[in-house]
């Protein structure tokens, strides 16, 4: 099969050193052997809590960072050796507010970079055009991005990481930090360029984006990818199970190794959401557990309790959950 | 063609932070005149040198203002902005990229001293014949230009050190010193002067007072020369530094920018 990103036995450890007069020297394994392939103009998602190793993948792949280990090839050029050819092919996208020059207004970075990538001159007017109409900009050009929302921000990164219309798109944590509407707007027009026959490899931390826009996830964590399938196979992973969602406030943080030990349950993870705190409790599908779990968290204010089937990311959670507990 | 000329110009409007009308006089034109006019008054006051000596040899130092700390920001504030990764991820080559953007502060550097020039001309009242402007254009140019890819060899040095301010601050305050614009240049210890000869400035300075004081394309040429070998060579080693710092930032992640 003629694949966009192959990556075999990908490897990186970061070492720094730190102190003058005596010297110490740290490591740190941040991808630890990573194997996928993915498919041209197929839409593969790689999630992972912080410090997994996704954007450290990226590095690799789009040729920032060199591999300690392992191979890896875009759309069969090496990442070491054909840099050029690499880049080439390949646009890369992270989330967050900086990234683009502030003084500039948005076409000015967009026909400075269209230089930078390589655009023909002749095409530059009619792609810049074509990319502020795609990612909602148009209009908006001639101002400074300085003044630009985080979500008119986002959309830019995509435009400027689409300009030389490469085969394979990173997009790293696209959607951080960007409101609900303009997160919707983003997975259109992610889903759009998968559509078109991009190669998009896309990190994220919202598993309702990942279920719907991924043909394929990875779930890396530790620096190792721990599940690798379609949205559903990943949520069989799941199966079996079920979910006691409890809204609390104050939960002491040896609670959640009390439930852990209760009979039937499988994995016990507190969210903070705002003022609130929300105990998820999975548990094998024929025990019941709520009585036994509320009666642990005596003394805590609890709200609202339901009980309901697992999703993807639940089946994420107990992924990640099983692996800390590997490495631990 | 387009990336050295457009892409330049776009990359100097992002990445110079003293674009700003208010920022641009203060710190390119008025600072520097005030500098010159006060080497000026302390040149006559202790007589070591005449008016001629302190305004020319000031206003071609002027230039190492916008070309040091421009060369600087034109690396330096790609970490700052968090762009540095957008622009190695480009295929084209680091040369034209980031040599490229000597060319505007060259040209900026140009203006500052040809007005820096003129104006203390004026205040202090020294003639300069006009026969002597096409040499003393020629003297600017190439400092300027020698001057911006010395910028550059300290931006590109941005690439490995976080920290790339403190050595443009402390090389400036040294030109000041060791360019034999303020200090002749031979009363100097013989080992500042030979840190002073490595510099730009120094040697089109001279070569600048000359041309002043009516010397022609010949008398001068040997330290215009000298002066363009030194920018050359300083051209040569940013780009060495930017490969060699690239490959260093793939192999050991100095590049936290991304």
């Amino acid at each position: 099969m003629d694949y966009a990103i192959e990556a075999e036995g990908l490897r990186r450890t970061y070492r720094s050193r730190t102190g003058w007069l005596r010297p110490r020297t740290t490591e740190v394994h941040a991808v630890r052997g990573v194997d996928l392939t993915v498919g041209r103009g197929e839409l593969f998602g790689l999630l992972g809590p912080n410090g997994a190793g996704k954007t450290t993948t990226i590095k690799m792949l789009n040729t920032l960072l060199i591999p300690s280990a392992g191979t890896a090839r875009i759309c069969g050029f090496d990442v070491v050796k054909q840099t050029r050819e690499v880049r080439r092919r390949i646009g890369y996208v992270f989330g967050g507010d900086r990234g683009l020059y502030e003084r500039l207004t948005a076409l000015d970075n967009l026909r400075y970079f269209a230089e930078l990538y390589g655009v023909p001159a002749r095409d530059q007017k009619r792609r810049i055009a074509e990319l502020l109409e795609l990612v909602k900009l148009t209009g908006r050009e001639n101002e400074r991005v300085e003044g630009y929302s985080r979500g008119m921000r986002q959309r830019l990164h995509i435009a400027r990481g689409l300009l030389h219309e490469p085969e394979v798109i990173f997009l790293d944590e696209p959607s951080i930090g960007v409101d609900p509407v303009a997160a919707r707007d983003l997975r259109a027009t992610v889903a759009n360029l998968a559509a078109t026959g991009t190669t998009v490899l896309l990190t994220t931390h919202y598993m309702a984006e990942a279920d719907e826009l991924c043909d394929r996830i990875a779930v890396i964590s530790e620096g190792e990818i721990q599940a690798l399938g379609t949205p559903a196979e990943l949520r069989h992973r799941a199966d079996g199970r079920r979910v006691l969602e409890i809204e609390a406030y104050g939960v002491p943080t040896d609670a959640l190794e009390d439930l852990q030990k209760l009979p039937g349950v499988r994995e016990a993870a507190v969210e903070e959401r705002g003022q609130v705190q929300v105990v998820t409790v999975q548990s094998d599908a024929d025990a019941d557990v709520q009585a036994d779990v509320l009666r642990r968290l005596n003394g805590v204010r609890i709200g609202r309790v339901t009980s309901r089937e697992p999703t993807l990311e639940d089946a994420y959670v107990a992924i990640i959950a099983a692996a800390s507990r590997v490495a631990a | 063609m387009r990336l050295l000329g457009l892409g330049s110009v776009i990359a100097y409007r992002a990445l110079f932070n003293w674009t700003t009308p208010i920022v641009f006089v203060g710190s390119l034109l008025i600072g520097p005149l005030f500098q010159l006019i006060f080497f000026a008054y302390v040149g006559r006051e202790l007589a070591v040198g005449d008016d001629r000596f302190y305004i020319v040899g000031n206003a071609v130092l002027s230039v190492a203002w916008t070309c040091v700390f421009g060369g600087t920001m034109a690396i330096g504030n790609e970490r700052r902005f968090g762009t540095l990764g957008h622009v190695l991820l480009s295929p084209r080559s680091r040369t034209l990229i980031f040599l490229g953007r000597a060319t505007p502060y060259a040209a900026n550097g140009l203006l500052v001293a040809a007005v820096i020039l003129t104006v203390g001309a004026l205040l202090l009242g020294l003639h300069i014949p006009a026969s002597a402007i096409p040499l003393l254009a020629l003297c600017l140019a190439v400092s300027a230009v020698a001057c911006a890819f010395f910028g550059l060899t300290l931006g590109a040095l941005g690439l490995r050190f976080r920290d790339i301010w403190v050595i443009s601050n402390v090389t400036t305050a040294l030109m000041v010193l060791l360019t034999g614009v303020n200090v002749p240049f031979d009363q100097l210890p013989w080992f500042l002067r030979a840190i002073g000869a490595a510099l730009p400035v120094t040697h089109a300075a001279a070569a600048a007072r000359d041309a002043a004081g009516g010397a022609g394309l010949t008398g001068i040429a040997p330290n215009l020369l000298t002066e363009a070998g030194i920018g050359v060579a300083y051209a040569v080693l940013a780009a060495v530094l930017l490969r060699i710092f690239e490959a260093e930032s793939r192999r050991r992640a100095s590049l936290d920018t991304l």
